[in-house]
């Protein structure tokens, strides 16, 4: 299915921008209004998920196929999960030149394209969780959870993007150092558990900023929950 | 029988299906890799090999799509170890009914600007495969799947330049007829002739019934034989297969027959059933040779430009006479030039020229550096332009496109040395009318050179469509006669030659005042006598205008639409006066001051107040008197929280605006500029391709006055310490946003503690800490960009 975001949430933005949304005035709120529709109006977002049984080991969550996730965290995160889906989403690389090309001309432009792009990610990530729940009826599922949140190590990008056929699905790859490129991706691990299980919340301790974010460090939060 | 036979052959040819899917339904368990097959499951390779031979496929592509050493590093295993048993086992299954093709996927991993890794490893890796596979006996190269047109680029170069193999070059699109990365047909096909490919394909994503459309955008652009190899159809995005039968399959690649595909496959989800009834369906049928005609055209990998009418080169980007450019190159100040060219692209600029000569600098390194980054900004092809050929070929080789070449002359050593580049590299090319004793006089003598020029192009391969003649404009104060023999020349050429024609224009005016009026009208006395491609300055409206305007009276723009998008609701002058620039209209001054405008941020008003301050003040008393303290209230009202991120690079934007002013007045001046303060190098460290902090802190640095170097993303350590030694910068910031990428940022510091350089380095980024800076061995620790400059101020004063 074919995900559009006709949308973004303005104080989200902001938020991403380092400005709190009761502290932007007009002219900041149009320049985040006319970015939305400037990017809304380019992007195709891709994607690509695949549905795994997972079992729990010592070291991490063992995926069907035998690739290891790494680490405490996810292990927590996922318990009461007999499966998992991975998947991935990218707005393309056509994205990153445009902020690019925003950087030459007009960095407050630059700034705030990036921040909408990094909502649009976000916004693109919720629609595909909706979508994949509906795959999976009567289950619950925590909610999605990223290589670099908690201990889940970054060097597993490469092999969830083979899993997940991302390179000739989504044109999503990984640079030899782990990140995604595009810059403005997700790969996500979304847990489904037959039955209920505890309901989690998306907090600060699983985010990796963690100790160094900047919206904690001026005592607020980045608007995620 | 041999691969180029075939191609002569009527018949089309049968390719083989898909690999991976087969390898599945075999048994290869998720999570095994694919390309280990010859080694693990050889008999299962050998027996789809065979049951595709059976099915009537001339063509088989070993099993080396993801055989390179990148993909290959997690499975343990090398590309000596791999590919030649894959191909062993085709060849064996093929039993002399079929070639074996060295299949080429791509490596894995994007390629700069998006991703990291860069063009010349590129080469590498695709080189190792093409040796290995020449020495195990491929009989041709299948390069595939390929998303981008430039590591499409590296592919075909390798193969180039390792082996005499044959090779057909294959995309993917998708159903909007663009590659992930926005690269068209048009484009690659352009390219990828230019550079010897054998034939040119789509393969993979969609299905072949989204194949005709592609197809015929093929056929516009290139003389070569189209290749088709698309899925079994749609695929489920959750990889639950695709979504037409083999029949329904054969039927409609039969249709393509039509269009004059030649070549005839399948990709995932196809099996030997498909293609057997892809035989059955395509039995019978010739291909007809249709004729097509590409026109003359350059591209970059987006856009593809055909020289069907004036299309304008802007030549900003050159130090000849310009104080500024020089300046840029010789700070290394990339952004300056990605500024000037984004600058003449708004204005109307079709193509940039890019000359990068200077005797104090390296043209080739700086050259590559500049084409790189230009294409990671603008769409716009390129015009490469250098006197040496080493610098030339530097930047023909990263150039992603069909660049044009500027230029050669009628002097055997410059057509020797440069047009066999022109070939290997499939630009196009500037050929200048003169030769080893100088330029000459008559019209006649500049066609003889200009024929001259054609003939040897055409004698190593270049194709006439390809060579643009430069009948050379003279002086006019200095000799009155010449330009008449530049317009008899540049007819006879289009005429008597049938070529495409270039020509530098503003030359014509030195010396002489009101440069624009004989600009302007020389230029327009030259399209009307056929000029294509005039070289000007597109930020000046009168020359603009003067190539809208014939493109309007000559019934190009059709409906007017080009000339009415431009001027309708402008306020354009029409006197056309010296020196005047562009149909801005300056905005009406309000009421605000100069300081006001940059606490507000108003970007565009920030000229004019400047200007007019200059009136009556010293430009430096504007930087130190209102600028300046302008951004400290903006500065200190940041810090506490009155205003945000947004607010301050608005404001730096509006101070920005206003040291653009105050620096042209102060360059004007002889000595009127300041001592140059001690530069700052910035980099975002190895590895870490998240920048746009360090953007930021850049404006912000340069609008307090202090030189900038700006080594850009994924930085090596050693790039850093030798800018740093080269620029005896006192300060170094460092960026890195990942936790990841923060080693590399401690080995950067290490490098520079270890040379003993004394500079200080302040470092930056979302996961950093004080404690951290500290730990790493930083001097200091920048948690905003308004931080950076008190840093700056700290270090330099």
């Amino acid at each position: 299915m074919p995900i559009t975001v006709t949308q973004l949430n303005a104080d989200e933005v902001l938020r991403y921008m380092g400005c709190p949304p009761e502290g932007a005035d007009a002219a900041v709120r149009s320049q985040v209004e006319s970015c939305t529709r400037e990017l809304l109006g380019m992007i195709r977002p891709r994607w690509s998920w695949r549905a795994l049984e997972i079992a729990f080991e010592m070291e991490g969550v063992r995926l069907e196929g035998g690739l290891l996730l790494p680490g405490e965290d996810l292990k927590d995160h996922l318990a009461g999960c007999t499966r998992a889906v991975l998947f991935c989403a990218t707005l393309g690389a056509e994205v990153d030149t445009l902020i690019r090309r925003a950087e030459r001309l007009d960095m407050a432009r630059a700034l705030t394209l990036d921040c909408c792009a990094s909502a649009a990610v976000e916004a693109v990530c919720d629609q595909i969780e909706t979508e994949l729940q509906g795959k999976f009826p009567g289950c619950s599922f925590p909610f999605r959870y990223s290589p670099g949140y908690g201990d889940l190590p970054l060097e597993i990008q490469g092999p969830l993007l083979d899993l997940l056929d991302a390179p000739r699905r989504a044109g999503l790859c990984a640079t030899g150092n782990h990140l995604l490129t595009p810059r403005k991706s997700v790969t996500a691990v979304l847990g489904v558990a037959e039955g209920k299980i505890e309901a989690k919340k998306r907090s600060c301790l699983g985010c990796p900023a963690q100790g160094s974010c900047q919206y904690r460090k001026a005592g607020g939060h980045c608007g995620i929950l | 029988m041999e691969f180029c036979n075939l191609l002569k052959s009527s018949n089309p040819v049968i390719l083989d299906g898909g690999m991976g899917t087969m390898l599945q339904a075999r048994g290869l368990k998720l999570g095994e890799y694919p390309e280990l097959a010859s080694l693990d499951h050889p008999d299962w390779l050998f027996d789809i090999h065979r049951s595709y031979v059976e099915a009537g496929t001339q063509i088989l592509c070993a099993n080396t799509f993801g055989a390179n050493r990148e993909k290959l590093r997690r499975t343990g295993k090398t590309v000596e170890e791999v590919i030649p048993p894959s191909i062993a086992i085709a060849k064996e299954a093929a039993a002399g009914k079929a070639l074996v093709a060295l299949d080429l996927g791509p490596t894995g991993q994007l390629l700069e600007p998006t991703g990291t890794l860069d063009f010349e490893t590129a080469v590498d890796i695709f080189a190792q495969q093409v040796r290995c596979a020449v020495s195990a006996g491929a009989d041709l190269v299948m390069i595939e799947t390929m998303t981008d047109l430039q590591e499409c680029r590296a592919a075909l170069l390798a193969v180039k330049e390792n082996s005499d193999l044959p090779v057909l070059v294959s995309m993917t699109y998708e159903e909007r007829g663009r590659t992930f990365l926005g690269h068209s047909p048009a484009c690659a096909a352009l390219t990828l002739e230019g550079m010897g490919a054998d034939v040119i394909g789509i393969n993979c994503s969609l299905g072949p019934r989204e194949m005709p459309a592609l197809v015929e955008e093929l056929t516009r652009w290139t003389t070569l034989p189209i290749s088709v190899k698309p899925n079994a159809g749609l695929p489920d995005p959750g990889g639950a297969g695709y979504d037409i039968t083999a029949d329904e399959f054969a039927e409609a690649m039969a249709e393509l027959t039509e269009l004059g595909v030649k070549c005839y496959g399948g990709c995932c989800g196809t099996t030997p059933e498909y293609i057997a009834k892809l035989c059955d369906a395509l039995k019978g049928r010739t291909i007809r040779a249709i004729p097509r005609q590409v026109p003359a055209a350059v591209c970059s990998p987006v856009c593809a430009l055909p020289i069907d009418r004036v299309r304008v080169i802007g030549e900003r980007i050159n130090p000849t006479g310009k104080k500024r450019m020089k300046e840029a190159l010789l700070r290394d100040d990339i952004d300056f030039m990605l500024g000037q060219a984004l600058e003449q692209t708004q204005a109307g600029a079709d193509i940039l020229d890019v000359n990068v000569g200077l005797p104090e600098i390296d043209e080739g390194s700086m050259m590559v550096k500049v084409v790189k980054a230009l294409q990671g900004v603008t769409d716009a092809p390129l015009q490469l332009d250098s006197t040496r050929p080493e610098v030339l070929e530097k930047a023909l080789r990263v150039y992603c496109g069909k660049a044009i070449v500027n230029s050669v002359n009628g002097d055997e050593e410059t057509l020797n040395a440069i047009l066999p580049l022109v070939k290997k590299y499939g630009a196009a090319v500037v050929g200048l009318t003169l030769d080893r004793n100088g330029i000459p006089q008559t019209a006649q003598a500049r066609v003889d050179i200009a024929h001259r020029i054609l003939n040897r192009a055409l004698s190593l391969g270049i194709r006439r469509e390809d060579v643009y003649i430069d009948c050379l404009t003279l002086t006019v104060s200095a000799e009155q006669a010449a330009a008449s023999q530049t317009l008899e020349a540049l007819t006879r050429v289009k005429q008597e030659l049938g070529l495409k024609t270039v020509l530098g224009v503003s030359n014509i005016s030195f010396g002489l005042p009101a440069r624009p009026l004989v600009n302007q009208n020389f230029l327009t006395m030259a399209m009307t006598k056929g000029l294509d491609l005039p070289i000007i300055n597109p930020n000046l409206d009168a020359m603009m205008a003067a190539v809208r305007c014939y493109h309007l009276l000559m019934n190009i723009d059709v409906e007017a639409r080009d000339y009415i998008a431009a001027y309708s609701g402008a306020a354009v002058s029409t006197s056309i006066t010296a020196g005047t620039s562009g149909t801005q209209v300056a905005a009406p001054l309000g009421e605000r001051t100069l300081e006001q405008i940059v606490i507000a941020g108003l970007k565009g008003e920030a000229p004019a107040a400047t200007e007019k301050l200059l009136e009556t003040m010293e430009a430096m008393a504007v930087v130190d008197e209102i600028l300046i303290p302008a951004l400290d209230t903006v500065g200190a009202d940041f810090e506490a929280g009155k205003v945000f991120l947004p607010q301050l690079i608005q404001a730096a934007g509006a101070a920005q605006a206003a040291f653009e002013v105050i620096r042209a007045r102060l360059s004007a001046q002889p000595g009127g500029e300041r001592a140059p303060r001690g530069t700052i190098v910035l980099a975002t460290v190895k590895g870490d391709i998240h920048d746009i902090g360090k953007n930021i802190v850049k404006v912000l640095l340069e609008n307090y006055g202090y030189p900038v170097v700006d080594l850009g993303k994924d930085v090596e350590p050693a790039a850093v310490v030798e800018a740093v030694k080269k620029h005896a910068a006192p300060l170094v910031g460092l960026s890195a946003l990942m936790t990841t990428t923060l080693a590399s940022m401690e080995a950067t510091i290490r490098l520079l503690r270890a040379e003993e350089i004394p500079c200080k380095v302040v470092v930056g980024g979302a996961v950093l800490t004080e404690d951290y800076a500290r730990k790493i061995g930083a001097d200091f620790y920048a948690k905003d960009a308004k931080e950076s400059v008190d840093v700056a101020r700290q270090v330099i004063g």
